[in-house]
């Protein structure tokens, strides 16, 4: 299965994406954004394997701003 | 009555400025953060770095839900209750206006105040109606002027209890446009506070009293679209390549490395409260705190200044004094039986003019979680003997 990368610009966001999204049965796992310039420079990464299109639409509606999203094999 | 003997294990009834003891949940937080999440959160992508950020978002959430705030990313850390009401103030009025405060306040809304504009207050002072929730509003309403900015009060007052109507003077805040700022040093744990329907914008809590966590951490709630400028600027591992500080919160207001340990104790701070039950702590020390009331309203010699505790009407919090003895003395003969609590002006100048014991101030006793029957009792007894100045402890009175 691919997995999405959802690129934001803290840690609080990306725990609270993170929670968001496995209150709403969706696995995700947080940690340091790869291309840190990409982001202005440490951000970090909400990594999810399963839905990422609802994923994301969840994300948006709560105010997690996502700066990328990336598809990794 | 038989005063107490030395042998005696102390009564600590100072929990109005720090609570203790604190619960074995806290300690064992506090022991597990500097064990397991050593590493500093929202920096490194390691696991333990990660798990730190998580240990952290986590009491985030329970904040946000104990105190009904809906994003949790509105919880700003700080070191304690005064650096959330700095920044909130200074922030609010940093181009100017005024406040409207109550006649109780702490030094901690005061000084920030009187620092913004040493030679002009900048500041109008309602009149508590103790238990009159309609009049205590409607002092707060005639102190609004066209350069009002922001309404702040204490929930509680730290000397005599009283605790204000939150809920109607934030309404009526609101009516005017204006943002509402809410103390709570002493009710955070004691009395139930919903950050909307109390119509509060900005909380500030301390870590340490009522919600039983560790002394040096506190939080500053936001609730409101208002952006508050930043107190202090700094790292905050996001954004790294500007210079100008992450508009977001809680980055905006948070730089330098967080206090995981505090964080985590206080986590469990509130977990504690939540499993005793707000309710059910509050009421059990009011009954405490009225049964002492009852007893020293019937000694000759000792000065009340409030109506029996009730819990509809204030938090658990006693102040009194004894005919003729300054109350700092009383508190130091009070120690040396063995009965720990604070005396003098409680960092609350504003509270003692209002009740006239500015230049005597009081005895105040705050029990907690722990304090027992048992011990009310004890104080009791020492305070009688005290009010008998002359008889040593193991006379029979």
């Amino acid at each position: 299965m691919n997995r999405v990368v959802f690129n934001v610009s803290s840690v609080t966001n990306a725990m609270r994406g993170k929670s968001l999204l496995e209150r709403n049965g969706i696995r995700a796992y947080v940690g340091r954004s790869i291309d840190a310039s990409g982001s202005n420079g440490c951000g970090y990464r909400i990594t999810v394997a399963g839905d990422a299109e609802r994923a994301e639409r969840l994300l948006t509606s709560a105010g997690i701003r996502i700066r990328s999203r990336q598809e990794e094999q | 009555m038989t005063c107490t003997g030395m042998g005696d294990p102390v009564v600590y009834l100072d929990n109005a400025a720090t609570s203790w003891p604190k619960p074995a949940a806290v300690r064992n937080a506090v022991q597990r953060a500097l064990t397991v999440y050593g590493a500093n959160p929202g920096r490194s992508g390691h696991s333990m770095g990660l798990a730190a950020s998580e240990a952290v978002y986590r009491c985030r959430e329970e904040l946000a839900d104990f105190f009904h705030l809906p994003d949790p990313s509105g919880v700003v850390f700080v070191q304690n209750c005064t650096m959330a009401l700095n920044i909130v103030l200074k922030g609010l009025l940093r181009e100017g206006g005024r406040a409207v405060v109550s006649d109780l306040e702490h030094n901690a809304v005061m000084r920030p105040l009187h620092a913004l504009s040493p030679d002009s207050p900048v500041y109008d002072t309602a009149a508590v109606v103790p238990g009159n929730t309609q009049a205590t509003v409607a002092a707060f309403e005639r102190c609004i002027v066209p350069e009002t900015r922001v309404i702040v009060c204490t929930h509680a007052s730290n000397v005599f209890g009283i605790r204000l109507p939150i809920r109607e003077i934030g309404a009526m805040a609101h009516r005017y446009g204006l943002p509402f700022v809410v103390d709570a040093a002493q009710s955070a744990g004691l009395l139930p506070i919903d950050m909307q329907k109390d119509n509060v914008d900005f909380l500030c809590i301390p870590g340490h009293k009522g919600l039983y966590g560790p002394a040096g951490i506190g939080a500053l709630l936001c609730n409101s679209s208002l952006s508050l400028p930043t107190f202090v600027e700094g790292g905050t591992g996001s954004q790294s390549l500007e210079l100008l500080q992450p508009e977001e919160l809680p980055d905006r207001l948070e730089s330098g490395t967080l206090n995981t340990v505090g964080i985590c104790g206080l986590q469990a701070g509130v977990g504690f409260v939540r499993e005793r039950g707000m309710e059910e702590l509050a009421g059990r020390e009011t009954r405490l705190m009225a049964s002492l009331y009852d007893r020293l309203a019937n000694l000759r010699g000792v000065r009340l200044y409030t109506p029996r505790p009730d819990l509809r009407l204030g938090a658990p919090v006693l102040s009194f004094n004894l005919a003729g003895r300054r109350s700092e003395e009383v508190a130091q003969a009070l120690d040396g039986r063995k009965i720990a609590c604070r005396a003098g002006l409680h960092c609350a100048p504003a509270a003692h003019r209002r009740f006239g014991t500015l230049e005597s101030g009081t005895v105040r006793l705050a029990p907690s979680a722990f304090t027992t029957a048992a011990e009310i009792d004890r104080v009791c007894r020492a305070i009688w003997c005290e009010v008998h100045a002359g008889r040593r402890c193991g006379q029979q009175g």
